[in-house]
């Protein structure tokens, strides 16, 4: 309790993050509850409906609530933001950790297949995996998850390295315990710092590659209500007639992606002693 | 020294083979190829037809051999011909590369100018009103979606200048290409200036902290000078890397640019390529790309070490 | 002037004369000069129009070619009425209506310098049945020549094509914007990177996903024409991008029918002089079931579907209600051939009551032991394109209605034709277009058992019948009795069943003049030859 007064009072934007953040979560978890409408129901007479009355902010084209969508489209970012992140890290955390305490070999193939990942622009790589894997929830979450392991692996690696000759982990092998164990008792929890400060603002970056692939006709398919195809498809045709088809979505990845870097900011203020006062 | 060199130099010659071989297998694993794209826009597909074709292009050779046929080529400098087009590929690519090379300056430009500027001031006034309104606003950069912001600027023109600022085909003079690509510039440097601006930042904060920065401070120097004079010129070094990676990467943000205003550039190109199946377009072209990251990754690796002395050579 | 040029040459060879007399005076009104600019949606896939299916390539391809005879470019609807000389100065029949001679117009040039003769047109359609050694890659519209045996040549400037047996409409497929004359000296792989052709305008260049350019051809063999100087095309993928374009004034013409209903008030309200017509695309949702998957073989869930479809709502929301509910031929007033309302009323799909029909729909699949507890689960496929899909998803939610849980299955764009012809789909949307208003080429490209475009390769020796009976039919009324009788067999028949004819909106600026756009086709009106700018 003490520690979040602390977190609020000393960063006050992350605190803003961190509300926003929580939001978005209890609206995905409660998409059902609060979602008025079904988001794939049409309705002909609701097309293109203004905002206000029963679609609080308007229909799309094909009558669908736009609210609802909304509300449910929090589940697919969520959903991308949290399990590309997650898939990302774990696949990262896994290289990365065997490279640096393993070393040799393994060190060596393992530095190439992330140098490969890495001379790649992220959007690019994602592309590719997309175009590829073909248009579904799981395989775009592996396509913008495999971009980020040699991030993740990268960070895990260099203080795997540094980590591995630190008094505690020569004492802890010392007593006899296996090397497995050393690494995932003493290694692995004091490398979590900066990657919770990397994940972090993964999230956000995940949402929006998420975004700009629907918009190249890559991403999520219809009929889920993700905020990146709201945005990009059909919407942008009509953002004239029915602007709150373009802006509620765009204003929704926005405050959510804004969130995760204020939140993501903080936290590395908060974890990196060299940026404290 | 030269040994480090000569390491570092076959290690991304490993990394450009790595990736000959990953786009290759991946775009292969791309469901469909060029005939399907060519039957689909006569609305039927003729089997017997659709074979002739893919003998004539060598698809239906293995794919081991199909590879080898590639980098063979790519040996020889022969980047073979555009299955869409029929033309040499590299007549389709070369003229793209420059457009999409001005994008980009022009948008590191803008980035460069207005993150590291921000960055220090940033920094210097930590935690003022002054450095919170930067950092929200930076960091509102790194959160829009990038063709929505297009999208709006693209509208906010039509609405108000009754003008719209996408790409003729033919700009009459370098300058007024200059300005056609200047607001898609600005577009993508607004991201990269807020990541620019938060790595100035941060680097600074760390070097202000830093014992013969204290002691500058210490002996009286004004405040202005060890800002500037001492601190900047250390905290520069991790900027200068990341506006070098950042300028390779920038075309990750010009997919996206070049499609909204609608700028016939490498980017773009490419994905038009992946969906038209049209493996010696993007092949080359990803090749292209990584060429220019790997370059860039060992230009700034040699800066690097030539101007951080902490770096030990050979190891 | 148009409409007088197009009165004129009703009359064959007598129309000559006349043209002649009347377009020296005639052309002082128009100002010759400018260069058209015009967007283009998509990145089309190569310059020959014989090898393509696609308007992306016959609009902006078009006017670089002449057909033998075409439909009258001043004249809104086609018709046999309206079909004019063009590299054919007259033509004729003989006795058993199974030959048919053009005579050629003379001193006509390539535009590479080669004279044009008959052998060129022997050669074109050689090529497209298959005869000559330089075959099409693809040749999508094989089947609008089945009925031709041979093409002879008597000299020149005369040739003769003999058919098997008399078929009414065969000179329309002549004058369609698909069937430009090739050079035979040039080859097919040249034609599509770059063609040459007889027509007004002369190809330059086309950047890939970029640009198009076209110039006035000098020594075109109608005098003074074309009116324009150049036509210059700009590849703009994003619609957005482009109509906003278009409302700055960056455009004269718009992509044809790429004004949907609802953008089209955006673009009155933003640019209130541009000039907008909505017509008829001629293109067609339709519905394809796969009637060798399981349970679709059985004609009684066919019907169940027929039965569910609500027409009227998904006509409401994509086009606004501004389309007509159409059977598998155009209906009034642009088309000549669409069943009357009456008895459109009385196919399974099309009543008005819907929710009686869907009691009835219930209950057939209540017979076949499904119901709310038990829903048949179905993949609803589709391309990966919003023409498609949003049909797909209506149709998804009206079929929720007959215990069908229909899951959207979206197709990357490029592998759809390749998974419908290796019948990998149970229930699918489609779109088709119909480039000339006529029976034989709608019924014979779409619904006949050896037709390579007949994509559910839906198959009924019946109805084969009566396709070749109608086409043989010399009475234009009794013609149509047939086409009817056709309709209602592929209704019941749930054959590729028509969803609905978009409408949409062609745009262009109020300084284009001598442009009629077509209302019962997109595909051939692009000869630009009269067309000029009042600047």
């Amino acid at each position: 309790m003490e520690a979040t007064l602390y977190f609020v009072r000393r960063y006050p934007l992350g605190a803003i993050g961190a509300v926003i953040m929580a939001l978005f979560v209890l609206t995905a978890l409660f998409a059902g509850t609060i979602a008025p409408f079904d988001p794939t129901a049409t309705d002909a007479p609701a097309s293109l409906a203004r905002p206000g009355g029963v679609h609080l902010l308007g229909a799309d084209f094909m009558g669908r609530d736009v609210f609802s969508r909304i509300v449910h489209g929090a589940r697919i970012s969520l959903a991308v933001g949290l399990c590309a992140t997650a898939l990302g890290c774990l696949i990262g955390v896994a290289i990365g950790l065997a490279s640096g305490y393993l070393g040799g070999t393994f060190d060596l193939l393992a530095q190439r297949l992330i140098d490969i990942l890495q001379s790649l622009p992220l959007l690019v790589m994602a592309l590719v995996m997309a175009a590829s894997l073909g248009p579904s929830l799981t395989n775009t979450i592996v396509a913008i998850a495999i971009p980020l392991v040699p991030n993740v692996a990268r960070i895990i690696r260099s203080n795997t390295l540094a980590l591995r000759e630190m008094p505690f982990v020569e004492a802890a092998r010392a007593v006899g315990m296996s090397e497995a164990r050393v690494a995932l008792r003493h290694v692995l929890p004091n490398t979590l710092a900066p990657l919770i400060v990397l994940a972090t603002a993964q999230v956000g970056s995940a949402i929006l590659v998420e975004s700009a692939l629907s918009f190249l006709g890559l991403g999520i398919p219809e009929p889920h209500p993700s905020w990146g195809r709201m945005l990009s498809e059909s919407a942008a045709e009509y953002v004239r007639t029915a602007p709150w088809l373009v802006i509620y979505p765009g204003i929704a990845i926005s405050l959510v992606v804004f969130g995760t870097n204020l939140l993501g900011d903080a936290m590395r203020d908060a974890l990196d002693p060299r940026l404290r006062k | 020294m030269s040994g480090y060199v000569i390491r570092r130099f076959f290690l991304m010659l490993v990394t450009l083979f790595g990736i000959s071989v990953v786009i290759f297998v991946m775009l292969r694993l791309v469901p469909g190829n060029i005939t399907d794209i060519i039957f689909d826009s006569a609305g039927f597909v003729n089997p017997k037809q659709k074979q002739r074709i893919e003998r004539e292009l060598g698809l239906d050779q293995p794919i081991v051999v199909q590879y080898g046929r590639w980098i063979g080529g790519l040996a020889r400098g022969d980047l073979g011909y555009a299955y869409v087009s029929e033309k040499p590929a590299i007549q389709e690519i070369a003229p793209r590369i420059p457009v999409s090379a001005k994008l980009a300056g022009l948008a590191l430009v803008f980035s460069t100018l207005f993150g590291v500027t921000l960055g220090v001031l940033s920094a210097v006034r930590q935690d003022t009103t002054f450095d919170y309104v930067l950092r929200v606003v930076s960091l509102s950069g790194l959160s829009l979606p990038s063709f929505w912001l297009g999208l709006l600027i693209l509208m906010a023109c039509v609405q108000w200048f009754g003008w719209i600022p996408i790409y003729r085909s033919t700009p009459e003079s370098f300058w007024k290409e200059l300005g056609l690509l200047a607001i898609p510039a600005a577009a993508v440097g607004f991201r990269s200036s807020a990541l620019v601006m938060r790595l100035t930042r941060s680097s600074m904060l760390e070097v202000l902290r830093q014992d013969y920065v204290r002691t500058a401070r210490a002996k009286g120097a004004p405040e202005r000078s060890v800002n500037y004079r001492h601190a900047l010129a250390n905290a520069l070094l991790p900027v200068v890397t990341i506006v070098g990676i950042e300028a390779a990467f920038l075309i990750g943000g010009l997919i996206v640019t070049e499609t909204v205003f609608n700028i016939p550039g490498v980017a773009r190109f490419l994905v038009e390529a992946i969906r038209w199946r049209d493996y010696p377009i993007v092949q080359n072209l990803v090749m292209f790309i990584a060429l220019i990251v790997v370059l860039v990754n060992f230009i700034v690796d040699m800066l690097y070490a030539v101007l951080d002395p902490r770096i030990k050579f050979g190891s | 002037m148009n409409s007088r040029l197009g009165l004129a040459a009703h009359g064959g060879a007598l129309a000559l004369a006349a043209v002649l007399t009347l377009a020296p005076c005639a052309a002082l009104a128009q100002k010759s000069g400018g260069t058209l600019r015009i967007y283009h949606r998509d990145n089309l896939p190569s310059a020959s129009i014989h090898e393509e299916a696609t308007i992306s390539t016959v609009m902006p391809f078009m006017g670089v070619f002449n057909n033998l005879v075409l439909y009258d470019q001043g004249k809104q609807l086609n018709s046999d009425d309206t079909i004019i000389p063009d590299l054919a100065e007259s033509w004729s029949w003989d006795a058993t209506r199974t030959k048919l001679t053009f005579k050629l117009r003379q001193g006509v040039k390539w535009h590479d310098g080669k004279p044009f003769s008959a052998k060129d047109v022997q050669c074109t359609w050689n090529r497209l049945t298959g005869k000559d050694p330089d075959e099409f890659r693809k040749n999508p519209r094989q089947v609008w020549w089945q009925n031709l045996k041979e093409v002879s040549v008597n000299g020149d400037h005369e040739v003769s094509f003999h058919l098997n047996r008399p078929q009414g409409s065969f000179l329309s497929m002549f004058a369609s914007g698909y069937t430009p004359v090739y050079p035979c000296h040039v080859s097919t792989k040249e034609m599509r990177t770059n063609p040459v052709g007889t027509g007004p305008f002369k190809f330059v260049e086309f950047k890939r996903g970029e640009s198009l350019k076209f110039v006035r051809n000098p020594d075109y063999w109608k005098k003074g024409r074309p009116y324009l100087d150049a036509i210059e095309w700009r590849v703009i993928e994003n619609r957005s991008t482009r109509i906003l374009a278009f409302i700055a004034d960056e455009f004269d013409l718009t992509f044809v029918t790429d004004v949907s209903i609802p953008l089209l008030k955006d673009v009155n309200s933003q640019a209130p002089k541009a000039v907008c017509e909505v017509a008829p695309t001629y293109v067609s949702s339709n519905l394809i079931v796969n009637p060798s998957a399981a349970p679709f073989n059985d004609p009684k869930i066919r019907r169940a579907m027929a039965l569910a479809l609500d027409r009227k709502t998904m006509i409401d929301i994509l086009s606004q209600g501004k389309s007509n509910m159409s059977g598998v031929m155009l209906p009034a007033p642009e088309g000549n051939w669409g069943m009357p309302p009456e008895l459109l009323k009385k196919l399974p799909g099309y009543g008005g009551d819907v929710a009686k029909n869907r009691a009835e729909a219930r209950k057939i699949m209540e017979s076949l032991g499904y119901g709310p507890n038990k829903t048949l689960k179905v993949k609803v496929s589709t391309r990966n394109i919003a023409i498609y899909r949003d049909p797909a998803v209506l149709l998804i939610d009206q079929l929720k209605q007959i215990y069908i849980e229909g899951e959207l299955e979206v197709i990357d764009t490029s592998i759809w034709h390749a998974k419908v012809t290796r019948k990998e789909f149970s229930v699918g949307m489609n779109l088709t277009g119909v480039p000339v208003d006529d029976p034989d080429v709608n019924l014979y490209e779409n619904y006949s058992c050896n037709s390579e475009r007949n994509l559910t390769q839906y198959c009924n020796k019946e109805v084969d019948r009566l396709i070749d009976q109608q086409s043989q039919e010399p009475d234009r009324d009794k013609r149509k009795k047939l086409v009817w009788d056709i309709e209602r067999r592929l209704a019941e028949d749930l054959a590729r069943p028509i969803i609905y004819y978009d409408r949409a909106a062609t745009c262009w600026q109020p300084r284009v003049k001598g442009f009629v756009l077509h209302h019962n086709s997109i595909y051939n009106n692009w000869r630009f030859e009269n067309v000029w700018l009042d600047r």
